[in-house]
């Protein structure tokens, strides 16, 4: 399996001269498997333009493009790229689009595909000449051929969001962003009007598990590229409840699951290069000889092979 | 002295009618106000074994496969968060109520649902259109959904005298209401307002229930929910989505369409969000039931 980085920015695109280093486009990464060169998208946030294009200079040229493209969640920051992908204005292009929907929710189509509107956009989705064909997802594992597959886990985001898990030839890549640790919703301070024993002491379970399952999602991933938008003071400052992991939580929870590399992902749109390089040198620091965990934080153009 | 037999005929019925589990208004205000916590959600919506049951069943068949069940609601409010579980919670509340009857004799449930489904969508339409406050927009669709539920306790305790009704309006190009009332004595408005009560439905959608008929007489304090239900069960039976029986409806008052700042052509312009929202609800249907 060969990854790439396209983008590693969180929430919104955010060019300039404090994101050269790890750069500014939101979320897309690449996986390749096989001889083939077989080609897997995660994510369409602004960062799959140039993926595309490098797409149609590299492997057009092989034959009609075929291409699954894998949506964590429907937030605008993992969509937005998509009508700037040129391969979906190419005549034979075969695309597959998964991704979680909320049930009441319009299907993939309308939600990712309407973008293309004239109204947004001077192109319409029914003037696209390669096929799309949409898949909703729910928890399950899905047999991609070729010997690969992928198993998918819902997190912990305010909208139905999914971590992927690609296992090809014994090695694995997951992806858990964007998410934040599963909390117990519940009071469970007796004095609170809201108490209820059952629910708070179920609350406390199942968040427990929920957060347990999630290791098992990722135990003994070769890579994991996990949401740390926040460092754990700015999270437990203000923003509980935004969905979002902290460095220190991703970090814990990749060396308990006995990761072995771990990529901080969907940095802030605030973090500077300068901030990100000590916050990754930080960490690295902290846990020297304590683990055999790799660490560093993903950025634009970075490749992972496994 | 008849009307009054007639009536407690009609009540008793209803006290077996398989009433919404909580009232229906108490899932809307916890599900519809923004501030809920998922303590109250999980409260309102356990004290009812059958709501929960059904909202247990719709979780687990919209995102869950075979091999993962949810089967704690604290679990699913945890996982897929509380606006999610509000959502499934609030449709759920309303729909069983009119989806699990069986056919009556004279009317066919599947053309009464879908007509009393698309009053409910038009009703919020228009809502939206002359701009209430968002918080009471369900409240519109809630008694455009529940203005003919009148008619389930009439089939089900005057079945002939229904279908007498029905030919009466056929045969003198009549409204419904009025071979109602020749045929057994009641109209489905009257009716309606016994299930209102039993249900203990709120004043803005008990009111809707009972004057969508006779907007004319109605002087209370709920007259744009009134006028939008009226005007959107016009446009219902007009543009024969669904069918509930009324081939001949009255033309509403002139004020009417003016107070709501619509006329036909903004109707013709809803038509197919309307005809959508249906279908989403018929799809949510299956699943639910």
């Amino acid at each position: 399996m060969k990854i790439k980085f396209w983008g590693v920015r969180g929430s919104i695109p955010c060019p300039g001269p404090d994101t050269v280093e790890y750069g500014g486009n939101t979320a897309c990464i690449e996986l390749r498997t096989g001889d083939d060169n077989r080609i897997i998208i995660v994510d369409a946030g602004s960062g799959i333009r140039p993926l595309g294009d490098s797409i149609v200079k590299n492997d057009l040229k092989n034959g009609p493009l075929k291409i699954d493209i894998f949506i964590t969640h429907t937030h605008w920051d993992h969509i937005m790229g998509f009508p700037f992908f040129t391969p979906i204005y190419i005549p034979g292009t075969e695309i597959n689009i998964y991704g979680p929907v909320t049930y009441e929710d319009e299907g993939l189509d309308r939600i990712i595909g309407d973008q293309l509107r004239y109204r947004y956009f001077p192109v319409k989705q029914s003037e696209l000449s390669a096929s799309i064909n949409y898949h909703p997802l729910k928890e399950r594992t899905l047999d991609l051929g070729d010997g690969l597959f992928v198993t998918t886990k819902y997190l912990n985001h305010p909208i139905l969001c999914l971590g992927y898990r690609f296992e090809y030839k014994a090695r694995s890549f997951c992806t858990a962003y964007d998410t934040e640790p599963f909390l117990n919703l519940f009071p469970t301070d007796p004095s609170d009007p809201g108490y209820d024993e059952t629910a708070a002491e179920e609350g406390e379970k199942v968040a427990r598990e929920e957060n347990e399952k999630l290791l098992q999602f990722f135990k003994g991933a070769d890579l994991l590229v996990y949401d740390s938008q926040y460092t754990k003071k700015e999270y437990e400052a203000s923003r509980k409840g935004w969905g979002h992991t902290n460095f220190e939580f991703a970090l814990n929870s990749a060396h308990k699951a006995k990761v072995k590399k771990l990529l901080f992902f969907h940095h802030d749109p605030l973090r500077t290069d300068t901030e990100l390089t000590d916050l990754v040198a930080r960490y690295k620091k902290k846990i020297m000889g304590k683990t055999a965990l790799v660490v560093d934080a993903a950025r634009e153009g970075m490749e992972v092979i496994l | 002295m008849e009307k009054e037999k007639q009536l407690k005929k009609i009540a008793l019925y209803i006290n077996k009618m398989p009433s919404l589990p909580t009232s229906v208004t108490k899932v809307v205000e916890i599900c519809n106000n923004p501030n809920t916590s998922p303590a109250d959600l999980n409260k309102v919506i356990s004290i009812d074994p059958v709501l929960m049951g059904n909202v247990m069943k719709l979780i687990n068949s919209a995102y869950y496969g075979l091999s993962q069940q949810v089967t704690s609601l604290v679990r699913a409010i945890i996982m897929l968060g509380i606006n999610t579980v509000k959502n499934l919670a609030l449709s759920t509340a309303i729909m069983e109520n009119l989806s699990s009857k069986q056919n009556f004799q004279a009317l066919n449930m599947e053309g009464f649902w879908r007509h009393s489904l698309c009053v409910g969508v038009t009703a919020k339409l228009i809502a939206k259109h002359i701009k209430v406050d968002t918080k009471t927009l369900e409240s519109y669709f809630i008694a455009g959904l529940l203005h003919d539920i009148g008619k389930i306790p009439l089939n089900h305790q005057f079945t002939e005298e229904y279908i007498t009704a029905v030919g009466f309006s056929d045969r003198e190009k009549a409204p419904l209401y009025q071979g109602e009332t020749a045929a057994i004595g009641l109209n489905h408005a009257e009716a309606g307002q016994l299930v209102a009560h039993a249900w203990k439905l709120g004043a803005e959608i008990k009111d809707a229930i009972i004057y969508h008929h006779s907007i004319e007489n109605y002087e209370g304090d709920n007259k744009l929910i009134v006028y939008a239900v009226a005007a959107a069960n016009y446009f219902s039976n007009y543009s024969e989505i669904g069918f509930s029986g009324d081939r001949f409806p009255e033309k509403p008052p002139e004020f009417l369409m003016e107070k709501l700042s619509v006329d036909m052509d903004w109707f013709d312009d809803i038509e197919d969000t309307v005809n959508e929202e249906i279908e989403k609800a018929r799809i949510f249907l299956k699943i639910a039931k």
